[in-house]
């Protein structure tokens, strides 16, 4: 394995990380099985290739698709809490929807921006330091924002929803705002992946669900996620590290087409391990 | 405090009303310890209290806001949280943008005056400590929400008897502080005699016995025990005769 495809392979896991954050949020905050990600990922990606075909600065760009995303996983929450439809349904409906929409904004399948000039250039050190810093600016904020008295109200949502009302807590509004999160993570993580491949394609988001969700629970299976703080390192270090097999298994002569299977084999193995773990417990 | 009119409460399923007209009303301050056999209705009459369950008909008025033990601990606490984060989600009712790390001095000093050496797990998840612990650490909570109004279902059920003395003795002391509009369901005779400034009994649904005053004070248990019987004898002997007919 090259030193190139390591590097790549960093890269593209720190926003693989966002993506992980963003599942994470509905999945282990809120007990809400939120498959928006499919949909929300590649609209904040046509969202934000279409501002810049149109000469649009690529930092302006990048809070259009954040808003635009976030937006659409508010849609999923609002959908599920108030016409009570199946949190899952609700992701599926909205991802299937995002699709017309994001070709209706691009009005094409695809788009290049080799010409538009995004925030990343061939200094592989600088556009690391760029993911990190917006990965900090979503990770830090959200990690500060756990600790207060509305992040306790906000975890106590997902863990014990009826104590959570006890507590008069507003479950909807909370599911809400984190759905919103969630989806402004995907728009962000759709944005920066266009910007650093200088291209966007309508079916990016395909299958984005179960890398992010595959990174999030190796992270979990190699640091746990029993305290707060393991909870929000596990899925960088999980997408680090899933994106570095990933890079392996190419470079072991996998087919690039072959590499969903892999992925959810891997899930798969890894929910297999905690069962077995919890049976020998 | 606490007034509770003519309340109807039935199941799908089930042919007898759970609870067939109660009337109760309880003063600020006033301990009300609830009795009853299994099934009498004293868990659904609290869960109408607290508004978990709707009634069918009837009125319950609330002066104020409502905390809670309940039966179940797992239900009652967050397990995956640290002792901390359980009783400051207590007492985060008007929620602010600050550290909730902050209430720590002040729960640690709580844990404290409970005297049971809970203290040093303040930053340990509660799925640590046994069910008898976390059922105390649930009593703290809903002592310390700010709730007006306290109900405890059977909240010493599953500590040893050392533990139970602690805890009642503890959850008074804070009642009578706070000046807690309380009801607290037990199966414990010598509690139901021993705490509370008035007792209730329940019997399929209605209330059967109702003292306070004098009356409380002088109460005994066998004299409660008699009573139980009386009531267990009277349905057994309706039971037997709607069975002749």
């Amino acid at each position: 394995m090259s030193v190139d495809l390591v590097i790549n392979g960093l890269q593209q896991g720190l926003i693989l990380a966002i993506i992980a954050y963003g599942i994470m949020i509905p999945f282990r905050f809120l007990d809400f099985a939120d498959l928006t990600a499919d949909g929300a990922y590649p609209l904040g990606g046509a969202v934000c290739a279409v501002c810049m075909s149109s000469g649009m600065h690529p930092a302006v760009a990048i809070p259009c698709s954040i808003i635009c995303a976030g937006l659409m996983g508010m849609c999923t929450a609002l959908i599920h809490l108030k016409f009570r439809v199946n949190s899952m349904l609700a992701g599926i409906i909205l991802s299937t929807m995002a699709y017309s929409v994001n070709l209706r904004i691009m009005g094409k399948p695809n788009l290049a921006l080799f010409d538009c000039g995004g925030l990343f250039d061939s200094d592989i050190g600088r556009n690391m330091l760029i993911i990190i810093a917006l990965l900090a600016c979503c990770v830090l904020p959200f990690a500060v924002f756990l600790r207060t008295d509305f992040g306790l109200r906000f975890r106590a949502v997902g863990l014990n929803p009826n104590l959570a009302k006890q507590q008069r807590i507003s479950i909807g509004k909370y599911t809400v705002f984190g759905l919103f999160i969630a989806g402004a993570m995907f728009g962000l993580a759709g944005s920066l992946i266009v910007q650093l491949q200088n291209y966007m394609d309508v079916g990016i988001g395909v299958g984005i669900l179960i890398h992010g969700l595959a990174s999030l629970m190796i992270g979990e299976a190699i640091i746990g996620n029993a305290t707060l703080n393991r909870q929000l390192m596990a899925p960088l270090l999980g997408a680090l590290v899933y994106q570095q097999v990933q890079g392996i298994a190419l470079s072991l002569g996998l087919a690039p087409s072959d590499l969903k299977f892999f992925t959810g084999s891997i899930v798969l193995a890894v929910i297999a391990l905690k069962k077995m773990e919890n049976k020998l417990k | 405090m606490l007034k509770i009119s003519e309340i109807k409460k039935s199941f799908s399923g089930i042919f007898e009303p759970v609870l067939k007209g109660i009337n109760l009303s309880l003063e600020k301050g006033e301990f009300c310890v609830l009795i009853g056999a299994n099934g009498s209705g004293k868990s659904t009459l609290l869960k109408i209290i607290s508004g978990e369950y709707s009634a069918d008909s009837g009125e319950v008025r609330r002066n104020g806001g409502v905390s809670q033990v309940v039966q179940d601990v797992n239900k009652g606490t967050i397990p995956a949280m640290t002792m901390l984060e359980n009783i400051a989600l207590s007492r985060t009712k008007t929620p602010r943008f600050s550290f909730y790390k902050r209430h720590k001095n002040d729960v640690r000093d709580k844990i404290k005056d409970l005297n049971i050496g809970l203290e040093k797990f303040i930053d340990q998840p509660l799925s640590v400590l046994s069910g008898g612990q976390r059922q105390t650490i649930a009593t703290l909570m809903a002592l310390n929400s700010g709730g007006k109004i306290l109900l405890l279902d059977e909240h010493t059920s599953a500590l040893d008897p050392k533990m139970q003395i602690l805890l009642m003795e503890y959850t008074v002391k804070s009642v009578r502080e706070q000046e807690l509009t309380t009801i607290m369901i037990t199966h414990n005779l010598e509690d139901a005699v021993k705490y509370g400034d008035r007792l209730i009994m329940m019997h399929k649904g209605r209330i059967v016995v109702d003292m306070k005053g004098r009356e409380k004070s002088n109460l005994t248990i066998p004299f409660l025990l008699e009573m139980f019987h009386k009531f267990e004898d009277q349905s057994l002997l309706h039971e037997g005769e709607e069975n002749v007919c």
